[in-house]
């Protein structure tokens, strides 16, 4: 955080090289219009923020993202596994504290991957896996995953759903 | 015929409009965070999209306190580092603040009465 009144545009920080590379500081922040934005969705409509606290947000969201990264890619080093996926992201969370995200963390890693589950039958495309997807926008959060699995997977439900 | 949106419509909770958070931004602090990441999965990115977001309002939340026990409506970054000094989770933030602020950070009471009534003004 040093030279922080200077810290304007794009910067370049000698410390920040890595391999020769300098790295610009813009690379390791998350942008501050959209930090600034979730920051002011979450205050009363007559607050106000200050530059430098969105710019702390900043660094602070960072070092979040570093933290919980590095407790998580040591598990992953330690079961020899190579790729960090969602799951480790969600127990390193837990593991470090943050227990009140790990659970709705965890409900939306679920609908992404449910998504993402229907996104791929969609390259079989039939009108049948539409109908269904466009149901499943309607679905209330708190539907269980079992329910739906049981639902997606069936080819003969979809066929007498009409 | 495919939706368009429905997809980030979903992901977003309900809320109009993709992530809050540059997906690719995430995953280059991610690649920063030490040795032993090596690679990452598509959905990790997405995953910590949503973390920051409830990381980031957390911590809002608990400043702003701060601000208003100081009748203040502007929120500091003196605010942000009181909270962060109160609140045990938040520990691996401390020397973030205190390097650069350097000046006495007040002390806080956040008992969970307080966080409601303050959060309904």
């Amino acid at each position: 955080m040093a030279n922080n009144s200077v810290r304007e545009g794009f910067k370049y920080h000698l410390d920040d090289h890595e391999d020769g590379q300098l790295m610009k500081e813009q690379d390791r922040l998350l942008p501050i219009a959209n930090v600034g934005r979730i920051m002011k969705q979450i205050l009363p409509p007559n607050a106000k923020i200050s530059k430098e606290a969105k710019e702390t947000m900043q660094e602070c969201a960072s070092e979040f993202i570093s933290f919980v990264t590095g407790e998580a890619s040591d598990k992953c080093h330690k079961e020899k596994r190579k790729t960090v996926n969602g799951d480790d992201i969600c127990w390193a969370m837990a593991t470090l504290g943050f227990d009140d995200y790990a659970d709705p963390l965890k409900k939306y890693l679920q609908r992404y991957r449910e998504l993402e589950g229907e996104r791929a039958q969609q390259g079989k495309a039939s009108s049948c896996n539409e109908e269904k997807i466009n149901e499943t926008s309607n679905v209330v959060p708190t539907t269980p995953l079992k329910f739906n699995v049981i639902e997606r997977s069936n080819s003969s439900l979809c066929a007498r759903r009409f | 015929m495919r939706q368009a949106g429905i997809y980030s419509g979903i992901l977003s909770g309900g809320r109009t409009g993709p992530h809050l958070l540059p997906l690719a931004r995430i995953k280059k602090i991610m690649k920063k965070s030490g040795d032993n990441v090596k690679m990452i999965s598509g959905e990790a990115p997405i995953v910590f999209s949503k973390a920051c977001e409830l990381f980031i309002e957390e911590l809002t939340q608990r400043s702003w306190m701060v601000a208003m026990q100081g009748k203040r409506r502007t929120l500091h970054k003196e605010d942000v580092a009181s909270a962060i000094v109160a609140t045990d989770v938040f520990d691996f933030l401390v020397d973030l603040v205190s390097a650069s602020s350097g000046n006495s950070v007040n002390p806080v009471d956040f008992s969970p009465v307080e966080m409601e009534t303050v959060l309904q003004s």
